[in-house]
């Protein structure tokens, strides 16, 4: 017992000296004056007499690897921060606490409801808003956000996607970020198709080349946060809704069931690589070595896929967004509207991101100042929709500005403009259990059971959701 | 002597049973670490190869490994710094910022609980008192509604008591409080059964010698409590260690947050490469085995006494 | 002498309230950090949320619960990953605690060795066996998916359909992804039950199995009529131990197979995570925490009653 209390005692020993070492490394992490966490902002020094503006963002400006999945958003914390500090230097002083993209909802949640600190500015957007209505979580902006000049410069779809059951404007959209899907121009030498029936005979056609059509988030992982990808996106293609606007749900209809008669073809048949059902956004990779030619998902996906190998050999290995931006400029990668039957019109999924103000902010106004800033300064709106937003700008001015004639940018233009995109969720406000209770049905027919019917399963589904309306 | 030699056979094969076994239950170990030495070209791979020493002409040949600390650096975020005593400056939060938090969380907790299981166990093993056994039982029943649900009350206390800004407070203390009562019971139980193996006699015999209560319980109980007490300082510094949710979620400011809530944010970042997300895992698991190693007798000795006396 | 008196009596009042300090702060610590947040949970089981705030809904919560078809599907994997996981666990254990009850030079070695994983957090070995079963590049991806291993197209342990289920709606056989959820976790739970059977066999007299063997029985009958019936006890508490932490781990499912494919390795707990921590409906899952926190009680009772009845017989 000796023996081991001595080494315990030097296993103990060790570890003061590896805190002890690390301190002096990290003044920065020991703020000096519990009252004041502005002083854990190292990057500028704050003045006095300036107040605190506190964000979550899913971002942290501290992690500078460059090879970090979220650099851009990183980046864009770094870089703009500073600017904002001195841009209001003396009336606020910019903190924002990185928060993890999957959690950062419930924990604001948990915050309102608890009366815990909250931030005073969320990054958020539509995906949130029927969440944090029926929490109370959100301030309702209708008011102060029509005053503002910038209002009338906005997409009035963009604008839908912040608006809560009650009408309310729940948050500011800056980006839309619409879905579509990422080709690899020389996996179709015909072009890529335009009906399901067409699509169906070039998976064939790939099939015997020992490829996949298409790769697409299949699994239930994330509590079926696949639904509201390639799921919906082909649902949306066939004409589907999965609500009536009433806050029901309407899964079980003769175009959703057509639409999920055909991924199961696609999924039963073999044109969809396994690996798009392992979840953790595994399904990239069989796009990435180009062993799956089509890849619906959202525009900000080009910022994950990487690095890339195209079908002639081409190595795009930067490693970083520029990778699927160089593809798509090389003529590799193209962007195409999703495949919809005779006579519709392809459909996708859209996504609005921007700002919310929680209940309960300290300093609302802070908030308020930050958002004016990025709405009325040009040059910041398009570095945030560029950045963190990953989409279109809401502001059409901005759409108009030279950032957004890139080639990416007005491939996808071009490319939404033959598409009609819209929410998934629809009136519904009881987003995430939809979610998990749709892409459950949907997974279950489409790739466990094939035999099973379509329509009974996405019945049940439907029935269970509405039983809590 | 036909009779020996079958003894001697017999050993062979159970050690060579055992050496299978052990190799087998360190496989998962072993692969995460070699994951953790490749470099992304090495992982993606499609068949995959165990070590990434093959080349175009051979399968394996071991002056053409490419292994690769792409992982570590990552987590490490190694920058060179001035005027430290070292040329290199670790920069990565977990090893900067969580793990050190993990440390001060973990021993903190280990010896509040050291001390007040020994109290309590003391005393339930030495006094019989009205609801003895009630108030035993209900120490461990208690702990079984789920934390998941409870964990929104804790909350509300952590945010009432950040609101009372009481001098001193923060919500390192809180969550320390809150693992104390998360690892008690079972502790109490653990201690009780210590104290509980050691003769009542030996009190009294101490007592009869001069001694006051206190100076025996000093003198006489704790030592041969020892190793019970340090049982109860490695299980609950284990679980502390491998704590996550709690941790997550009752401290508002990320450089409090312990290491797990590290591996976790680390992952948020870095999905896709698991070459960076293997070293995190290494590197967060490394001090507990390491740990454990030295101290694994007291650790034996706590989980039989937490299972037969719990 | 009157003073003498007080001090008697002072002393004496502090040696019989000296239990009452002793326990004072684990009590109160506990009143805080575990009994409070249970009356709560409670408290929260009967409410739901609307933008205006909570609101009694009586059995409302309940109701909805079972009224959900992934609740009845996940009682059924949940049974399924507690016998596999508590009879796989003790099997494997009992062998390796015989195989250590013996003097061997390195079984200092072996048990080190053998307990590693029990220190590593259940979060980590859930992506450590990610890891070895990534489709196409994990270690174990690339000798399972050969198709002349398991025609026609290989297995991919994480996307694999379940087989269908023999008897109605009850998912056995299990799906190789529950199969696997159930080694990991096994593997992290076997130093623990192999220690606790390998100390309560040192406990049998040697004497007591050498007069059996000198009697003529054969190692089989030493286990099953010797060494079996007088560890059954311990057997039970590790049984129960097992149950009870299978019960309540959530940390692997939620890194291992995030309850996937489909909802084939959805078990109570992680449908409790599920609920309060994804899809925010609390008053939901305080209802499912309290029919968990139920079948923990029958648990602990159980344990109980047999250590006591252990303590007694001693």
């Amino acid at each position: 017992m000796k023996r081991l209390s001595t080494l315990l005692f030097v296993g103990l020993l060790f570890a003061l000296i590896v805190s002890a070492c690390a301190a002096p490394a990290a003044p920065a992490s020991q703020p000096a004056a519990p009252a004041e966490p502005a002083a854990a902002e190292a990057t500028s020094p704050a003045p006095a007499e300036a107040q605190e503006f506190v964000t979550w963002y899913q971002y942290d400006e501290n992690n500078e690897d460059p090879a970090s999945d979220e650099r851009v958003g990183n980046e864009y914390l770094r870089d703009t921060i500073p600017v904002f500090n001195e841009a209001f230097a003396g009336k606020w002083h910019w903190v924002n606490q990185p928060k993890a993209w999957d959690k950062m909802a419930a924990e604001l949640v948990a915050a309102v409801q608890a009366g815990a600190d909250v931030p005073d500015l969320f990054e958020g957007g539509s995906g949130q808003v029927s969440l944090f209505y029926k929490n109370g979580v959100m301030q309702d902006l209708t008011e102060w956000a029509s005053a503002q000049p910038w209002y009338a410069d906005m997409d009035p779809n963009a604008l839908l996607g912040c608006t809560g059951p009650d009408g309310g404007l729940y948050c500011i959209p800056v980006a839309q970020r619409p879905h579509l899907v990422y080709v690899w121009k020389d996996r179709f030498p015909n072009g890529f198709p335009k009906t399901p029936e067409e699509f169906l005979v070039e998976a064939e056609r790939l099939k015997g080349e020992g490829l996949y059509a298409v790769t697409f988030f299949g699994s239930t992982a994330f509590d079926g946060e696949g639904l509201t990808r390639a799921v919906w996106t082909t649902i949306a293609s066939f004409g589907g809704n999965l609500d009536d606007g009433q806050g029901n749900m309407t899964l079980n209809t003769p175009e959703n069931v057509a639409a999920v008669e055909f991924l199961r073809t696609l999924v039963q048949s073999g044109y969809v690589p396994e690996i798009a059902f392992a979840g953790g956004f595994q399904e990239e990779n069989a796009f990435k070595d180009a062993s799956a030619a089509a890849f619906p998902t959202g525009l900000f996906g080009y910022r994950y896929v990487n690095p890339l190998t195209a079908p002639n050999g081409t190595e795009y290995s930067k490693g970083n967004q520029e990778d699927m931006l160089d593809a798509i400029e090389a003529g590799d990668v193209m962007l195409s509207p999703f495949v919809a039957p005779e006579g519709m019109t392809p459909g996708c999924g859209v996504e609005v991101s921007g700002f919310a103000i929680p209940v309960g902010a300290k300093n609302p106004e802070g908030a308020k100042a930050y958002i004016d800033w990025i709405m009325t300064d040009a040059a910041q709106n398009s570095d945030w929709v560029l950045r963190p937003g990953g989409g279109f700008p809401t502001l059409k001015t901005t759409q108009a500005s030279a950032d957004f004639q890139t080639p990416f940018y007005q491939e996808a233009a071009e490319v939404l403009s033959q598409s009609a995109c819209r929410s998934w969720y629809g009136s519904m406000d009881r987003k995430a259990e939809a979610q998990k209770l749709a892409m459950g049905a949907i997974y279950k027919v489409i790739k466990e059971d094939p035999t099973a019917d379509i329509a009974t399963e996405l019945q049940a589904a439907q029935d269970e959701y509405n039983a809590g309306n | 002597m036909p009779r020996i030699s079958r003894k001697r056979m017999e050993s062979l094969l159970v050690n060579a049973a055992l050496i299978a076994i052990c190799l087998f239950a360190l496989v998962p170990i072993a692969t995460t670490l070699l994951i953790s030495f490749k470099g992304e070209r090495d992982i993606v791979r499609n068949p995959p190869n165990i070590l990434p020493c093959d080349t175009p002409t051979s399968a394996f040949d071991w002056r053409e490994c490419r292994w690769a600390l792409e992982g570590y650096e990552r987590v490490l975020a190694a920058k060179p710094s001035e005027g430290g005593l070292f040329p290199l400056a670790l920069t990565g939060n977990i090893v900067r910022v969580y793990i050190p938090n993990s440390f001060m969380y973990a021993l903190t907790t280990s010896l509040l609980v050291v001390l007040l299981a020994g109290m309590a166990g003391y005393a339930f093993s030495r006094y019989r008192f009205r609801g003895h056994r009630a108030l035993l039982v209900s120490i461990l029943a208690i702990t079984a509604v789920p934390l998941l649900t409870n964990l929104l009350a804790l909350y509300q206390i952590g945010a009432t008591l950040r609101k009372a800004q009481i001098p001193i407070h923060d919500d390192r203390i809180f969550l320390i409080v809150v693992y104390i009562g998360f690892f008690l019971p079972l502790s109490v139980w653990i201690a009780k059964g210590f104290f509980d193996a050691i003769p009542r006699d030996l009190d009294e015999a101490a007592l009869i010698d001069g001694c006051s209560p206190f100076g025996a319980l000093m003198r006489i109980i704790i030592p041969l409590a020892f190793p019970g007490l340090m049982a109860v300082f490695l299980l609950t510094f284990v679980n502390v260690w491998n704590e996550f949710i709690a941790g997550y979620l009752l401290v508002a400011k990320n450089e409090f947050k312990p290491a797990m809530f590290g591996l976790y944010e680390f992952l948020g970042q870095n999905i896709i490469n698991l070459q960076v997300v293997a070293a995190a895992c290494i590197l967060i698991a490394l001090p507990i085995v390491i740990l454990f190693i030295f101290a694994r007798r007291a650790f034996f000795s706590a989980m039989i006494e937490g299972a037969v006396k719990g | 002498m009157q003073q003498t008196g007080i001090r008697r009596r002072a002393k004496r009042w502090l040696r019989d309230s000296l239990p009452f300090w002793l326990l004072l702060p684990t009590i109160l610590i506990l009143l805080a950090v575990q009994v409070y947040p249970a009356l709560y949970t409670v408290w929260l089981s009967f409410q739901e949320r609307n933008p205006a705030g909570w609101e009694f809904v009586g059995g409302a919560n309940f109701r909805r619960l079972f009224g959900m078809g992934l609740f009845g599907e996940s009682i059924g994997h949940t049974t399924v990953f507690l016998l596999g996981y508590a009879g796989l666990t003790l099997v494997i254990g009992f062998v390796i605690a015989l195989l250590l009850n013996r003097k061997l030079r390195f079984s200092g070695l072996y048990i080190t060795l053998l307990f590693i994983p029990w220190v590593i957090a259940d979060i980590i070995v859930g992506i450590a066996f990610r890891l070895l079963v990534v489709p196409d590049y994990g270690l174990l991806s690339g000798i399972l998916q050969n198709p002349a291993l398991f025609p026609p197209n290989g297995l991919s342990i994480l996307t694999a359909v379940p087989p269908r289920p023999w008897i109605g709606d009850i998912p056995f056989p299990p799906a190789p992804a529950m199969v696997y959820l159930i080694l990991a976790s096994a593997w992290r739970a076997l130093p623990f039950v192999t220690l606790l059977i390998l100390a309560a066999m040192q406990t049998i007299p040697s004497e007591l199995v050498e007069s059996s063997r000198i009697d003529g029985a054969n190692p089989r009958q030493v286990i099953r009529f010797i060494i079996i019936p007088l560890i059954l006890p311990t057997l039970v508490v590790a049984l129960f131990s097992l149950t009870l932490s299978g019960m309540n781990g959530v940390g692997m499912v939620f890194s291992l197979t995030g309850g996937g494919p489909g909802s084939s390795t959805e078990v109570l707990s992680y449908m409790l995570y599920s609920i309060g921590w994804r899809q925010l409906e609390f008053g939901r899952a305080a209802a499912l925490a309290l029919l968990i926190a139920a079948v923990n009680w029958l648990l602990i009772g159980g344990t109980l009653r047999l250590t006591r009845v252990e303590e007694r017989s001693h």
